[in-house]
């Protein structure tokens, strides 16, 4: 037997409602597909980039609130804890490395933040692509959507928290809060990390204490930058990174640095926390596709019903010339699936630009950049939808088929 | 039952009506009695002429033949094979190797072609229409004074029309042509050459033929003539 003469045939008379089926399944598809991938990539890339903050100490505080500014760069007040502590980390034996971070000050938006040289490189995993790391205080390095080039010189103004800075433009606040006399000059531009640290300007620690007039944290008339810092006072700093030797040591830092002033914490274990909040919003956005997928599934079904109702008198004439049933199934399963496929392969591209235009809004407010990828959900979610959408269809013709063929053919 | 699919496969035999009654239900909810045939046979080859007026139960009749309506008593019978008690499966099968059916309303799939059209049912049971029936099919077209196969049915006259469903259903030289008002749509010119080639066709194929037809110029084709009444059970007469 071959339906495919019928299948045509069928898919010219419905023309419209054909295109309203494609279209229905197309937005189905496209809604599940933008959510799902959305979702994924947020939680994915969210987790790289905290990738290098192995265990993050601070002033006692909130954890989310140190985790947003140091790791997503939200900067936000925090307080600071007393500089010793970076003393007791360099003689930490559990410690592999470790390196302030200090944030407050911007430029053209754009959040400088003091560190190490060390922390720059991401421990070593990352090279500049340009130029070189910072050497000395009053040297920066440009995170690779910095616009700025190399060799520039950059005043810093003070930041006020809360203030919410564009990157790549001044403003008036910034203009009024300038550090005068505190330049830096840009000797390097660090790779793209896919994080908001890309929007950054990383410059010595020993730089941003000076900026506000509290020293180096270095013996007095040393000009080192990086650990050890061995100063008889060292400025207070908002948070530090520690990248420990082993898990066994990472644990013991943690319940120690969770005294005597300070906190300590996996930025893991507070994103799980986040993603579980993340994971009940999720649960109801699928509830939502899911709820979509049914209604447009129901809409389909009433639309075939109509139609089915329309091509009964077809389907009889058919049966009459002596076409087996299976023939009508086919004619009629194969023009519905060749429908729902065009729907869902029309839903994939859409929903994967939709879910690229919201990575692009989404990267643009936070520097994080979301890789879209279609997974096994997708897939899986497409698939039912096409199984059940295209199996429903079946069923006012077998519903037809009690009915004797004379009936169709006065319908 | 033969299963072969070649185009000369079926011969006819005879087919035998026995106590069928067909109930309907009126509007009023009251069943009505359609058709009443205490006892009906068409010997093999025979051409029947079937007249009545109008709603005399001549289209029930041809459907009660078919197997496309199963009487509400009595049998119907080919040959040897008792229809009416086949299984749905079956009599589709039945239908496709031993029944060509001219339909009231022709019942063209509108989107398709000429040729599509006529060759419509060989598509029902094999994958490729093969080339002898494609060429049949396009002989006979042209006998039906059809011109430009590729031209679909949709934007034909009803005359065409008409002569596309007759070409349909005996193209595949069945054994047995039910046909249901086959020249109503043509004018006196048309009519008498289609209902020339409908007997001519089923001649040919050694087909027993039943028409259902006002159509006086047809009748007088035929050699027997049945009249059908709303009240009274199938009689028949010899004009």
């Amino acid at each position: 037997m071959n339906p495919f003469a019928m299948v045509l045939a069928d898919l010219r008379a419905l023309r419209w409602t054909a295109a309203a089926i494609v279209m229905l399944v197309a937005l189905a598809v496209a809604i599940g597909v933008a959510i799902g991938a959305q979702e994924r990539a947020l939680r994915q890339s969210s987790a790289a980039a905290a990738d290098d903050f192995d265990l993050l100490i601070g002033a006692p505080g909130s954890q989310a609130q140190l985790l947003m500014s140091t790791v997503y760069l939200q900067l936000d007040a925090i307080p600071l804890m007393e500089g010793s502590v970076l003393r007791s980390l360099t003689q930490d034996d559990r410690v592999a490395a470790f390196a302030p971070i200090a944030f407050g000050d911007v430029t053209r938006g754009y959040p400088i933040i003091g560190t190490t040289a060390a922390f720059a490189a991401r421990w070593g995993r990352i090279a500049p692509s340009e130029g070189r790391l910072f050497a000395a205080e009053g040297e920066a390095m440009i995170g690779a959507d910095v616009d700025y080039r190399l060799g520039e010189s950059i005043t810093p103004s003070h930041g006020v928290a809360g203030q919410a800075h564009k990157p790549g433009e001044a403003d008036a606040d910034e203009a009024g809060h300038r550090h005068a006399g505190h330049d830096y000059t840009i000797v390097g531009r660090l790779p793209p990390l896919g994080s908001p640290w890309d929007r950054a300007i990383l410059v010595p620690i020993e730089s941003v204490w000076e900026v506000h007039g509290l020293g180096n944290g270095h013996a007095a008339g040393t000009e080192t930058i990086g650990p050890p810092f061995d100063g008889v006072t060292i400025p207070g700093v908002p948070a530090i990174v520690v990248k420990p030797r082993s898990i066994a040591g990472a644990y013991a830092l943690r319940s120690q640095y969770r005294q005597g002033g300070t906190m300590a914490f996996f930025p893991a274990e507070v994103l799980v926390g986040i993603y579980r909040a993340l994971g009940d919003a999720r649960g109801v956005l699928v509830l939502a596709s899911t709820l979509n997928a049914t209604l447009v599934l129901a809409s389909i079904l009433l639309l075939l019903i109509a139609v089915t109702g329309l091509r009964r008198r077809r389907y009889a004439v058919l049966r009459a010339m002596g076409a087996p049933r299976l023939y009508v199934l086919l004619v009629i399963w194969l023009g519905m699936a060749a429908l729902m496929a065009l729907g869902c392969i029309a839903g994939l591209l859409l929903g994967g630009a939709a879910a690229s235009v919201l990575s692009g809004l989404i990267e643009a407010q936070t520097g994080l950049r979301l890789a879209i990828s279609l997974g096994r959900p997708e897939f899986l979610q497409i698939g039912v939808l096409f199984v059940v959408g295209s199996v429903l269809s079946l069923l006012p013709a077998i519903a037809s088929f009690t009915n004797p063929i004379a009936s169709g053919l006065r319908g | 039952m033969p299963a072969s699919h070649s185009p000369d496969r079926a011969t006819a035999k005879a087919l035998r009506l026995s106590g069928v009654t067909l109930d309907h239900r009126g509007g009023d909810g009251r069943p009505f009695r359609v058709l009443d045939i205490p006892d009906l046979t068409v010997p093999s080859g025979a051409h029947i002429g079937l007249r009545g007026p109008s709603g005399s139960g001549k289209t029930s009749l041809l459907h009660v033949i078919a197997g496309l309506i199963v009487p509400s008593t009595g049998t119907v019978s080919w040959g040897e094979t008792e229809l009416s008690a086949l299984p749905a499966a079956s009599r589709d099968r039945w239908r496709l190797e031993t029944l060509g059916f001219v339909f009231q309303d022709f019942h063209l799939i509108p989107e398709l072609d000429i040729l599509a059209n006529i060759t419509l049912p060989a598509s029902f049971s094999s994958w490729r229409v093969v080339r002898s029936e494609q060429e049949r099919a396009a002989a006979i077209a042209a006998r039906m004074g059809l011109v430009d196969l590729r031209r679909r049915t949709g934007v034909l006259s009803r005359g065409e029309q008409q002569r596309v469903a007759i070409a349909r259903a005996v193209c595949r030289r069945p054994a047995l042509i039910l046909a249901d008002e086959p020249t109503a749509s043509l004018d006196a010119a048309h009519a008498d050459e289609v209902g020339a080639l409908l007997v001519d066709a089923a001649n040919e194929a050694g087909a027993t033929l039943i028409c259902a037809t006002h159509d006086a110029a047809l009748l007088a084709r035929l050699e027997r003539r049945l009249d059908i009444e709303t009240t009274s059970p199938l009689r028949e007469l010899v004009a």
